[in-house]
């Protein structure tokens, strides 16, 4: 059953199909969590806002992501913005922003929060606004600390985007599963998807990390 | 005559039912150092943060330079470059070098140019002493050192009154003499000053008056030779035994 010989010949056949999902799968995650993160970050201040309109839509926002699976999620948003005439790829890319966007959200917010208040009390008394005292004192604190979870919700991301090969995209999980029926050797296929994405997620969290170090340098 | 910088009528403030600032009256001349002594939780460090807005009044005046300020109608922001502010863990932003962390508001707030800022920023820092550390982040100085930078920060928007919020109690004991010493330099190029220290050779030294607090209200006022050697209240007595 486990025949490491065949499954390295399919691998070395199939490597071209693969790229081809591969490609798709980075394009998807990466727009997804650039904005998923656009859409975290502005939830992330609505919640800090201590704007009582502000702080409700936030919550029902995340409480409506977290509350639902996220296939459903894909659904509702390809077959809502299918009849806005939105592609599949960005009706997923959608989806899953404003899946990634909540849990980021509340990363946010949680290292925002982090920050020590006497920070913001230091620049409002240097005459700062509220505005430019979180840009500039506040955020690139709490984005240093927001970076591990981050990460980590990063790599749930670019998994989770496999959910959209339900939607006919021609991602890397539907690669291995329209040829693994093709060729009826399914468990071969999932292997080797299995393998790319653990690749994908090594090479990620490498990059995390080395950005990680980057940004504690001389603290 | 002198310019009044600080006057202050009536003041109130409350955090729920706690009556932290009870009308408190107070008022600060050019050049003057007035120092807020007290127990904790005799409202005076509350006083210092109402007179740069970081706390909001609940009641009374507030006459900054001749101007009253109402937080509702006044850019407080503009009135904060005016009103310096020097706290008890420094605040210094992590994320910045010491020259930074200097230039950081003149650069932003100011919009100053920055070959402008920095060399305004290093003759700040020549003065604290601290010209070698322009480049290093702030985890690397001492508590002295951190609060030194804290104060060429403030000064950075050339502001009219300083506020010290317990500049020293965060510090070692060593270290405490050199911050007192920039403060008392300071003192001395005629800065209007209002200092909250425990530190009463200082008070006795360098402050014009000295203000006692309890309970959130002004309890005694006098040049500090008087306050010191002939305090008239009971309570002053009372405090001045226990801390000296």
């Amino acid at each position: 059953m486990f025949d490491l010989a065949h499954i390295l010949d399919v691998l070395v056949e199939s490597y071209p199909l693969f790229m081809k999902g591969l490609w798709i799968t980075l394009q998807l995650t990466f727009v997804s969590i650039l904005i998923g993160t656009g859409i975290g970050l502005i939830f992330a201040l609505f919640k800090i806002s201590g704007i009582k309109v502000l702080n409700w839509i936030a919550n029902i926002y995340i409480a409506l992501i977290r509350g639902t699976p996220l296939i459903v999620q894909i659904f509702i948003f390809y077959f809502g913005l299918a009849e806005l005439g939105i592609s599949a790829f960005w009706s997923a890319a959608f989806g899953l922003a404003m899946h990634n966007g909540a849990y980021i959200a509340e990363i946010f917010r949680g290292s925002i929060q982090s920050v020590d208040k006497g920070q913001m009390e230091a620049g409002r008394s240097l005459g700062m606004t509220y505005g430019l005292a979180m840009r500039r004192i506040i955020l690139p604190q709490a984005f240093k600390r927001a970076l591990p979870p981050l990460g980590n919700q990063f790599i749930i991301g670019l998994k989770d985007s496999s959910l959209a090969s339900f939607i006919a995209l021609n991602e890397l999980f539907s690669i291995a599963t329209t040829q693994g029926s093709r060729t009826f050797d399914e468990m071969t296929y999932l292997i080797i998807v299995g393998l790319y994405y653990l690749i994908l997620v090594l090479l990620f969290t490498l990059l995390v990390n080395l950005l990680e170090r980057k940004l504690s340098a001389g603290e | 005559m002198k310019k009044e910088m600080i006057r202050i009528e009536n003041l109130k403030k409350s955090f729920g039912d706690l009556e932290v600032l009870k009308e408190v009256n107070l008022n600060v001349q050019e050049s003057e150092v007035v120092v807020l002594i007290g127990a904790s939780g005799s409202g005076k460090s509350t006083l210092l943060r109402c007179i740069n807005f970081l706390e909001i009044k609940n009641g009374g005046r507030i006459v900054i330079e001749g101007e009253e300020i109402e937080p509702k109608t006044h850019n407080l922001n503009e009135v904060r470059q005016r009103v310096g502010m020097v706290f008890q863990h420094f605040n210094l932003f992590p994320h910045k070098t010491v020259l930074e962390n200097v230039m950081e508001a003149p650069l932003k707030v100011k919009n100053q140019n920055k070959s402008e800022a920095e060399q305004e920023a290093k003759a700040l820092l020549g003065k604290v002493g601290l010209s070698d550390k322009a480049d290093v982040y702030p985890a690397k100085l001492s508590g002295g050192q951190k609060q030194r930078v804290a104060i060429a920060r403030a000064l950075a928007m050339k502001p009219d009154i300083m506020l010290f919020d317990e500049p020293t109690s965060a510090l070692d004991p060593e270290l405490v003499g050199e911050v007192l010493a920039t403060m008392k330099e300071l003192a001395q190029e005629g800065m209007t000053m209002v200092v909250v220290t425990h530190e009463m050779g200082f008070a006795k030294e360098v402050a014009d008056e000295v203000v006692y607090m309890h309970d959130g209200q002004i309890w005694e006022r006098g040049k500090p030779e008087e306050l010191f050697n002939a305090p008239k209240e009971e309570r002053t007595k009372n405090f001045l035994s226990s801390i000296l």
